[in-house]
């Protein structure tokens, strides 16, 4: 697969996401392949298979913000084929991402709208909460960092 | 910014052609019904920020990676 950063690599199919309505701003983008490299850590890349020039750089949202609080809408649930029922625990029954920018003042990341994953399916979406008391342009402090395991 | 009160069921007009309908009124959301032209597009605040937000990510270059790796690790 051709990359945005990375030139040519190979994956393994199980780290291939599916978001069924694509992201908002690209929504007909809807495959994606989940890279990551040790001297990366934490970053997540999610590498667009319809556009090598597409990459979002990632990062476990949790890294960022160890109290993050998943609210997911019935909609979004349905899309991943999760249970109406409850909120899923972030880590156990999906994976949380959140969606960092390079700005000119350091990199931000977007906590208004988390990628989940359900790892069972493989299936994400990026969760537009409601205005809430996250921000889209949360400010990385270095020391966030240190709390990812 | 223009406050009006309005009740449930009640319309307000925006020019000639967009009409925001105060369809519901609950606890602690409302529904608003839109109608507007085709061409106008509707969203939720929130979305356009996502949107926008996105955008501004996916403009990210190579060049920018390993200060951000730096930051994250310093």
């Amino acid at each position: 697969m051709e990359t945005k950063y990375f030139g040519q690599i190979s994956f393994e199919p199980d780290s291939e996401l599916e978001f069924p309505s694509g992201l908002p701003g690209f929504d007909s983008r809807r495959r994606f392949v989940a890279v990551r490299f040790a001297e990366s850590d934490p970053l997540i890349y999610l590498q667009s298979m319809e556009d090598p020039d597409l990459c979002f750089i990632t990062m476990p949202i949790l890294a960022v913000d160890p109290l993050y609080k998943l609210k997911l809408s019935g909609e979004d649930l349905d899309q991943l084929g999760l249970p109406q029922a409850r909120q899923p625990p972030i880590g156990e029954d999906v994976l949380c991402l959140t969606v960092l920018s390079v700005r000119e003042t350091g990199p931000t990341a977007n906590l208004l709208a988390p990628i989940v994953v359900n790892l069972r399916n493989r299936r994400a979406v990026q969760a537009v909460a409601p205005e809430s008391e996250y921000s889209h342009q949360f400010v990385l402090m270095p020391q966030e960092a240190s709390v990812c395991s | 910014m223009l406050v009006m009160s309005r009740r449930q069921g009640e319309t307000i007009l925006i020019g000639d052609d967009i009409e925001i309908v105060i369809a519901h009124i609950g606890r602690s959301r409302v529904k608003v019904g839109i109608r507007a032209p085709r061409q106008m597009p509707v969203v939720a605040r929130e979305m356009k920020l996502v949107r926008e937000e996105n955008l501004a990510a996916a403009g990210a270059a190579a060049s920018d990676l390993p200060r951000l790796v730096a930051r994250l690790h310093r």
